[in-house]
């Protein structure tokens, strides 16, 4: 069986992603790989979207800890959107590390909907049910406004400068 | 059947690819296990064994497949196999002679909007299939396939560039 290598640009870039991941069955791989080694065009196309992988797979999430606050940070202009894939990386980050005194920098998000704020309330529930405490760090003026319009600001404690949000940690202790 | 030293040259850059993708970018045998299978390559060439050059890219990967074989067999008898497997290395390339590499990706990436990041993450890194992303996003099959387009055109820019410049590269198996 002969398999079309050119067809379509979206099947070859699927083609590529899994075989880069190793996730190709080992009769198609080895095939992949007969045909590149052959074929410049398909050569190219694998290293660039290698390139590619590598650029997308630095973190958009960044986390450092200050004392014993982690304060999660996003590298990028993010949104906080139903269709915005920046909500999984934060929910993923906190619930995953069971940090109990979470500090996110809100100040690269542009816009949030209630998706978005559905996701920070899950992230709140889910710190204090492990005795742990989240805030929120320099909220753009939208995200801010949509906070307040919402009462959520009245649950999660908002701070514009990231050393009065982590002296917060220590005045009201877990 | 011949071989040009350019199409040798080719030949060898991608089989390099083929054994750094397979036994591990920091295994420090990969330019054997390539001289090797050139050799043999070459020998079977010599004996006509290779009829035209659509089946060479295969033969070579077969020969390829042989010689990896053979390493793993040996390797195994010299150093039995560890009570846990280490995770296979990274795919990062190795920092030191690859600056060059890493402004060039990290350049290409800003170049590209918020929004195709986003899109790029979800189907490289996530591995979401179109339609799902589709679906999550609201995009159209033709502006994914665009966004898909403009990064791949980007980055296969930077990756023919790099190549320009092979001397070298030789670790990062470009």
């Amino acid at each position: 069986m002969s398999l079309d290598w050119h067809g379509d640009p979206v099947h070859r870039e699927e083609m590529n992603r899994n075989y880069l991941s190793r996730r190709l069955a080992p009769e198609l791989a080895a095939r992949f790989e007969d045909h590149y080694l052959g074929c410049d065009e398909c050569y190219a196309e694998l290293r660039a979207a290698e390139l590619l992988i590598q650029a997308l797979g630095e973190p958009i999430l960044e986390r450092h800890r200050v004392n014993d606050v982690t304060v999660l940070r996003f590298t990028e202009p993010s949104q906080l959107l139903a269709s915005s894939l920046e909500l999984n990386e934060l929910s993923k980050a906190i619930r995953v590390e069971n940090d109990s005194k979470v500090l996110i920098d809100l100040s690269k998000v542009s816009r949030i909907d209630s998706t978005g704020l559905g996701v920070l309330m899950h992230c709140y529930c889910h710190a204090v049910k492990n005795s742990g405490v989240l805030k929120l760090l320099n909220p753009d003026a939208p995200v801010k406004r949509v906070l307040s319009v919402t009462k959520i600001d009245t649950v999660l404690q908002s701070f514009e400068d990231e050393s009065a949000a982590i002296a917060s940690f220590q005045a009201s202790p877990v | 059947m011949n071989l040009s030293a350019e199409e040798l040259e080719k030949l060898r850059r991608k089989l390099r690819f083929k054994v750094c993708h397979e036994v591990g970018f920091a295994c420090p045998d990969v330019d054997d296990i390539v001289q090797e299978t050139i050799a043999r390559f070459l020998a079977a060439s010599e004996e006509q064994t290779i009829r035209n050059k659509e089946a060479a890219a295969a033969f070579s990967n077969g020969v390829c497949r042989n010689v990896i074989s053979e390493y793993r067999r040996r390797s195994l008898r010299d150093e039995p196999m560890p009570e846990v497997v280490p995770e296979p290395p990274g795919r990062a390339l190795p920092e030191a002679d690859l600056f060059e590499i890493r402004q060039a990706i990290a350049h290409g990436l800003a170049q590209l909007p918020d929004r195709d990041r986003r899109i790029l993450r979800a189907f490289y890194l996530e591995e979401k299939t179109k339609e799902e992303i589709l679906k999550q996003t609201g995009l159209t099959d033709q502006n994914f396939r665009v966004i898909l387009f403009r990064a791949k055109e980007k980055f296969r820019a930077i990756y023919l560039e790099q190549m320009k410049h092979p001397s070298d590269r030789r670790h990062s198996g470009i």
